[in-house]
């Protein structure tokens, strides 16, 4: 009986851990299409909850989240900064991630070991009555600058250049692999 | 000697994580208090204005500054303490009769690591210290107060912007009544 557990126990694991890392490899194949990007509003939009999958598309003058019949814009020249950045998170994340946690035999912090890198897009921006907004969204890896791109295109003001934000994030990369 | 059951283990190990998660987490909950001692709800405004996260002296990301400012206007927003809630840099602000602002500066920021704290539960914890300063129109100090957001064992490193954002409409309920409340 204990033997069937430690079975069980360990194909779970396994069977959740590959997604995981097929997903990884996914999302970085996978391109956006012409001017709309899949990402994850993290917070800052008016009238979208947070952490809500979706896609932004550039279109005129206005940046637009749609996820489902749902849509929010925000006017890319009242943009006054948009900066890029990186990160990581959790490879299996909201509910599945937190039950996972409950797995035997350290299940869950083993899942915790996959992680995807993703890139983040904060947007800060003035409304009609000059108020101060910020948005935030996460894209798959490499998209931000894309995006980023392409707002500046539209009007958007910046505070780095696309350029110079690379550089520091490769520079802040190899710093992090020289720290022992 | 007689060898325990692995169920009993993993009751006894799930039971001592959940007491060892919840435990600090309500610890978290209490915003620090410090400097000048008020009264509880002894200060009333009807409007606030939160102006945006001040980073001079400590290297924060965009992201987490961004994040800090908007978890504390949707939580001060959620305690109905004022009729109004401005943002930085908001015209309308300007005729409010009785505002409060709101200053906040980053005095400390540690960025944990999301993965360290899933898999030791021990390290890895993201900790922003953030100094408020609630001041009337004139610049006068009504209330100040150190309030920090952590992250300790779930979510990722952003989650101690929300913390944040909880702790500082923590001390808003305790320290302010609404003005119209006030006058009856």
């Amino acid at each position: 009986m204990r033997q069937l557990l430690r079975r069980i126990s360990v194909f779970v694991v396994l069977f959740s851990a590959w997604p995981a890392t097929s997903g990884c490899a996914q999302e970085q194949a996978e391109q956006p299409a012409q001017g709309s990007f899949k990402v994850v509003h993290v917070i800052g939009l008016e009238g979208i909850k947070h952490d809500t999958k979706g896609t932004i598309a550039v279109a005129k003058d206005t940046l637009e989240f749609s996820t489902g019949p749902t849509k929010s814009g925000v006017s890319i020249p009242s943009m006054q900064d948009v900066l890029t950045g990186a990160d990581s998170e959790r490879a299996i994340g909201g509910t599945i991630g937190v039950l996972s946690s409950l797995a035997p035999y350290g299940g869950g912090r083993f899942l915790s070991l996959f992680r995807k890198k993703i890139d983040t897009l904060t947007i800060q921006y003035r409304d009609s009555n000059g108020g101060l907004h910020g948005v935030i969204f996460t894209l798959p890896p490499s998209q931000g600058a894309a995006l980023k791109k392409q707002l500046l295109a539209g009007g958007a003001k910046t505070s780095i250049s696309v350029e110079d934000e690379a550089k520091q994030q490769r520079e802040s990369k190899k710093a992090k692999e020289k720290k022992p | 000697m007689r060898r325990v059951p692995v169920t009993t283990i993993f009751v006894f190990s799930l039971i001592a994580s959940l007491l060892a998660d919840g435990l600090p987490l309500r610890a978290q909950s209490q915003p620090q208090k410090a400097a000048t001692p008020q009264a509880s709800g002894s200060l009333k405004a009807s409007a606030i204005q939160i102006q945006q996260i001040q980073a001079n002296e400590v290297k924060l990301s965009a992201e987490f500054q961004m994040a800090l400012y908007e978890n504390v206007i949707e939580e001060v927003s959620k305690t109905n303490k004022f009729e109004h809630v401005y943002r930085d840099g908001d015209r309308n602000a300007a005729d409010a009769s009785d505002l409060v602002i709101l200053h906040s500066t980053v005095t400390g920021f540690k960025q944990g690591s999301g993965m360290a704290r899933q898999v030791t539960t021990v390290a890895g914890a993201t900790d922003i210290k953030v100094h408020l300063q609630f001041t009337d129109k004139n610049g006068k100090s009504l209330l100040e107060r150190d309030v920090d957001g952590r992250v300790r064992f779930f979510g990722e490193n952003l989650r101690a912007t929300y913390d944040f954002g909880k702790k500082v409409a923590g001390v808003v309920r305790q320290n302010f009544t609404m003005a119209s409340r006030a006058s009856q």
